[in-house]
């Protein structure tokens, strides 16, 4: 067992999750595997004969918002890898965790219900027992007092 | 398995269209001139030819009718009805079909000499009052519950729309026996309301488009946008307007998003900001754009083939009042983002480098063949007019030769087609034509005639701006199909409209109106689908506010210029 795995979807919501995982890196010394899951359900609803071309096309995006956390993991130090994986986030995740097992696994947390998130509160814990379940890592939630405040 | 039932699909539309073509000049057999025969023809309230009328040459009392001679009316509401030697003096002429009411007309006296002398006569111009039945409701009802179900997204479009087309033939076939006023439509009078034009163009057109899709020429694009900037945002922003609009023109505004909003997004992390700054204006130009050529929307390809308004027709009429709009949409889009726009911060090095990698032609070969037979489509469009070239044939013509010319995995191209998407028209094309077949469009189209009376201008402000409002928040392929014979009839009854000005007035409306609201068009929520898998949530709220002004700016400026051109 060991790394960290940090799963993140891009823009502001995963800044303190990236915060946090950088964090826990410098003080154990683990790898970060930060983790993107190119999820296509959206398009259920139209265009289905595109979901080949369009599916590389979100690897690619994919493989940029992970370039960009790791840009921000080596700036501080840290050692981190990209991964990606294609299907539904929360089953992918734990998938992850059970070929890989690594040691920590960090999870967003919403400040409040009904915030831009995955999972809310109640449902997080659940995802959570079954993260320990299938990998015995422990899991953490992180948070937007994560983040560094930027110097004036 | 797969393979055999995408031949058979194929096969079943090819098969369908011959034996539509071939109907058709059977119906048009000329009429033998032994004879002697009553020549006519029918229209309904909106002035419009009714087909298949049942005209019968009847004698007897109205209790109890004897026919002598019938024949159905022809698309163009013609009838030639064959007369019998011995013509009896109270001989009648009895109109009926479904949806109208029954008329009985007497043939004037100097007619029957005629007739009686074995002479053909001219009988004049019918117009049936429509009828309202059971039907009629029911096919209003089930063509709201498909709209319903395709703004909620309860139901896949396709399913919906395919869904709505059976539950009417289901009705017609196993209720009117029983209830004959619940009687719609039969199958072989729903089938002809397909526009098969619209169904070949959007298949040899999709392609032509998962050729050049497959290129690299958008990361290309992108990328080369980037470099012309030279990074500075306030220019990036307009030329990737642009590169998404143009394409938007001559691709489908979804495809096009689909490609653009990953490509989008790159860039932005690339350079530190928030993609949505350059999404939102995009998805903008995509759906104003789109709107310059006839290929551009489905919703253009729509009114192009019922109105029949050629390629050059959209490019004379409309192409520069999209332009207009969409010079205001560019400094509408600089005013909303000025602030993000002149920030400076720090692009990633790291990202800009692999931004160039990616910025290459990936299959230059094809692009360079689908470059020279995108071109030699192009003027088909655009000189094959002169000799009736049908879009649709240019499209199969132009995806033919293109096929045989790349030789690419033939069941990975016609996978590329995407038959939900047609099948959607198909049941559409039924669905709508239920609601005509039963007086529906033809009731509204008397109701908006009477609002709007014979002025052009208040027709052009109210077509524009009820289509644009209403294709906020519904769907508007079945919205713009449904309105086209509306705009069929005031184009007959408004003075000055003959332009086909009101058509150009539903593709700026139907198109434009979908900026108003995130479930206005199909390309926005693509956009918003991708932009919240990199994190980037674009919500109803933000889109309405940033959207809203962005259509009245756009609608308004386009329809200024249909005031200036008309």
């Amino acid at each position: 067992m060991s790394g960290i795995l940090c799963a993140i979807r891009g823009g502001p919501s995963s800044h303190p999750t990236i915060a946090t995982s950088i964090k826990l890196a410098q003080e154990t010394g683990e790898i970060i595997y930060f983790l993107y899951v190119v999820n296509l359900d959206f398009l259920t609803h139209s265009s289905s004969s595109k979901t080949n071309h369009i599916s590389q096309e979100i690897h690619d995006m994919g493989e940029f918002i992970l370039l960009s956390a790791q840009e921000q993991a080596s700036e501080a130090g840290t050692q981190a890898e990209g991964v990606i994986r294609e299907g539904r986030v929360v089953e992918e995740i734990i998938a992850y965790c059970e070929d890989q097992s690594p040691l920590y696994v960090i999870l967003g947390q919403p400040e409040e219900e009904g915030e831009d998130n995955l999972l809310s509160l109640e449902r997080l814990q659940t995802f959570a027992d079954r993260i320990k379940k299938a990998c015995q890592a422990q899991v953490i939630f992180s948070s937007e007092k994560d983040i560094p405040q930027e110097e004036d | 398995m797969a393979k055999t039932r995408l031949a058979g699909t194929i096969l079943f539309i090819l098969a369908l269209a011959i034996f539509l073509f071939s109907m058709e000049n059977v119906s048009a057999a000329d009429v033998n001139n032994g004879f002697s025969y009553i020549f006519g023809k029918i229209q309904d309230a909106q002035l419009q030819p009714v087909e298949g009328v049942e005209v019968s040459l009847v004698s007897g009392v109205d209790s109890n009718l004897e026919t002598l001679s019938s024949a159905l009316t022809q698309a163009n509401g013609s009838y030639a009805i064959e007369v019998p030697p011995l013509v009896p003096k109270q001989a009648r002429l009895n109109f009926s079909r479904h949806h109208f009411q029954q008329k009985i007309d007497s043939i004037p006296p100097d007619d029957l000499t005629q007739l009686q002398l074995g002479n053909s006569v001219s009988f004049p111009l019918v117009t049936l009052e429509r009828e309202i039945t059971p039907a009629f409701w029911i096919a209003a009802l089930i063509f709201v519950i498909v709209l319903v179900l395709i703004a909620t997204g309860f139901l896949h479009n396709t399913l919906a729309a395919f869904t709505g087309a059976s539950a009417l033939l289901a009705i017609s076939y196993l209720g009117s026996p029983f209830f004959p006023d619940l009687y719609i439509f039969d199958f072989p009078q729903a089938i002809t309301y397909i526009d098969w034009n619209v169904i070949y163009l959007i298949m040899g057109m999709m392609m032509v488009i998962a050729v050049v899709e497959n290129t690299g020429i958008f990361h290309w694009l992108s990328y080369h946008a980037y470099r012309i900037s030279g990074g500075k945002m306030i220019i990036l922003l307009p030329v990737l307007m642009l590169i998404t609009g143009i394409s938007s023109a001559f691709l489908d505004n979804v495809t096009t998003m689909l490609l653009m909003t990953p490509i989008t997004v790159q860039i932005a992390l690339a350079l530190n900001i928030s993609p949505l700054i350059f999404l939102i204006p995009e998805v903008f130009a995509s759906n104003v754009i789109g709107v310059s050529t006839l290929i551009g929307t489905p919703t253009n390809i729509l009114i192009g083939s019922f109105g029949n308004i050629t390629f050059n027709d959209f490019l004379t009429n409309l192409t520069p009042g999209v332009f207009l709009a969409f010079l205001g949409l560019v400094i509408y889009s600089w005013f909303t983002y000025r602030k993000e726009l002149t920030e400076k911060k720090p692009g990633s090095p790291l990202l800009l480098e692999k931004l160039e990698e990616r910025g290459k032609i990936t299959n230059p070969e094809n692009l360079k063949k689908a470059g020279w037979i995108g071109a030699g489509m192009m003027l088909l469009f655009i000189f094959g007019e002169k000799v009736n070239l049908l879009p649709s044939v240019t499209a199969l013509i132009g995806a033919s030769a293109l096929l045989i010319w790349i030789r690419p995995d033939i069941d990975e191209m016609i996978g590329a087609v995407d038959w939900t998407t047609l099948v959607f028209f198909m049941s559409l094309f039924i669905v709508v034509g239920a609601i005509q077949e039963v007086g529906l469009i033809s009731a509204i189209a008397t109701m908006i005639g009477e609002l709007i009376g014979q002025n052009l201008v208040l027709a052009m402000i109210v077509v524009t701006w009820f289509s644009a409002i209403l294709s906020m928040v519904i769907a508007n392929i079945p919205f713009t199909a449904a309105m086209l014979p509306v705009i069929a009839y005031l184009t007959l009854i408004i003075p000055g409209a003959e332009s086909k000005v009101l058509f150009y007035c539903l593709s700026i409306g139907a198109a434009m109106g979908g900026n108003g609201s995130l479930i206005g068009a199909s390309a926005n929520m693509i956009t918003a689908g991708i932009a919240e898998r990199a994190g980037y949530k674009i919500t109803y709220k933000y889109f309405l506010k940033k959207g809203f002004p962005a259509l009245v700016i756009t609608v308004s400026l386009a329809l200024l210029w249909l005031f200036i051109r008309f």
